[in-house]
């Protein structure tokens, strides 16, 4: 499990996170969702430890974040990450050089499952088949826990559809899945929980199926109640 | 394999009625081997821990058996498929009749009324 406790981040005097509090689970699909400018990213990045903070702890299976813990996440960031020059088949040998779980049974299952072929360039890939490939080599390591920050934005609809399918696969395993996203249409059905964050703060956080029992109402629902008042 | 998910009812329960559904209709059969939840999860594109919770609800209604190391199949128990059928039908019926009765009409001329318009849609 990974803990965000009372976690508050300042960019000069601008709390951008004032005491973000939630927790993502093993096995489960966590959506953080956010109108933009809220602190997805900045918090997806905090707990990489790609940005320092001013406050709070973050602990994954119950122990303080040190170096080795990265051994078991991987963040996807929404960007390319690979040199525009390389081809698939370059950055995966890159991946395979750089990180000792990289696995690359599952990097070729993923590449088939996407459609794409290994002489494929980086620099040639559409925005839909970048997301992909980030996606990819993100999920082509065998760690516990996965960060994605906004896999589904600004691509195809099809390759949406393509991306959501990893979710439901045994690609994802039972590894625990934390993104965000402001568009939540394509994959209302596939996530556990949400965490709703609004100017620095967690304003709720349930599991989709509870809600949708206790009180019949839908993600989006909930979403306007607690954005639009 | 589809369902139409709507958003506000438990998914879980939605794919429980789909299975009650395809049995009632004799698109399911008893002792029938059904996906496993994994490939449920990816037929449905649902969560893969709501097609489990799905496939508990309905172990737990009798509506399938899991035997150790085998795929789940769906039951031989006539009881329960019989009952399955039932349950579709009264649900439906009274679904029908709460719509019906602000309108008051007779009920020799709803009988009538539902007689005519089975037999019309029938022949369509």
């Amino acid at each position: 499990m990974i803990e965000v406790k009372g976690l508050v981040k300042k960019f000069g005097r601008r709390k951008v996170l004032d005491g973000v509090s939630f927790s993502a689970n093993k096995g489960e699909i966590t959506c953080l969702i956010g109108i933009n400018g809220v602190g997805k990213t900045t918090t997806l990045k905090a707990i990489m430890g790609l940005t320092p903070y001013q406050g709070g702890t973050i602990l994954v299976d119950e122990a303080p974040v040190i170096k080795d813990t990265y051994e078991k996440i991987t963040f996807i960031p929404d960007a390319a990450i690979m040199p525009p020059s390389m081809t698939i088949k370059e950055a995966f040998e890159f991946m395979d050089d750089f990180y000792n779980n990289w696995n690359p049974g599952r990097a070729a299952e993923l590449l088939e499952f996407f459609k794409l072929t290994p002489e494929m360039r980086i620099s040639e890939l559409s925005k839909g088949n970048t997301a992909k490939i980030n996606l990819l080599l993100g999920l082509a390591i065998d760690v516990d826990y996965i960060l994605m920050d906004e896999p589904f934005s600004g691509i195809d609809i099809f390759s949406r559809e393509q991306i959501a399918n990893v979710f439901t696969s045994h690609l994802i395993e039972d590894r625990g899945v934390l993104i965000t996203t402001h568009e939540i249409n394509d994959i209302e059905h596939l996530i556990d929980r949400v965490v709703l964050l609004d100017n620095g703060r967690v304003l709720k956080e349930f599991s989709t199926e509870e809600m949708r029992s206790s009180e019949g109402k839908s993600v989006v629902d909930v979403m306007r109640e607690v954005y639009m008042g | 394999m589809n369902i139409t998910f709507n958003n506000r009812d438990p998914v879980y329960l939605q794919v429980v009625r789909y299975f009650k559904e395809e049995i009632a209709v004799g698109n399911l059969e008893a002792g029938q081997e059904i996906p496993s939840r994994r490939e449920l999860a990816g037929m449905l594109k649902i969560n893969p821990n709501t097609a489990q919770k799905a496939y508990k609800e309905m172990e737990e209604q009798g509506l399938i058996t899991t035997e150790r190391n085998f795929p789940s199949k769906i039951t031989t128990d006539e009881r329960v498929l019989s009952s399955v059928r039932e349950e579709l039908l009264l649900e439906a019926v009274n679904a029908f009749v709460e719509a019906v009765r602000p309108i008051k009409v007779p009920l020799d001329e709803l009988l009538k009324k539902v007689s005519e318009n089975y037999s019309e849609q029938e022949n369509v």
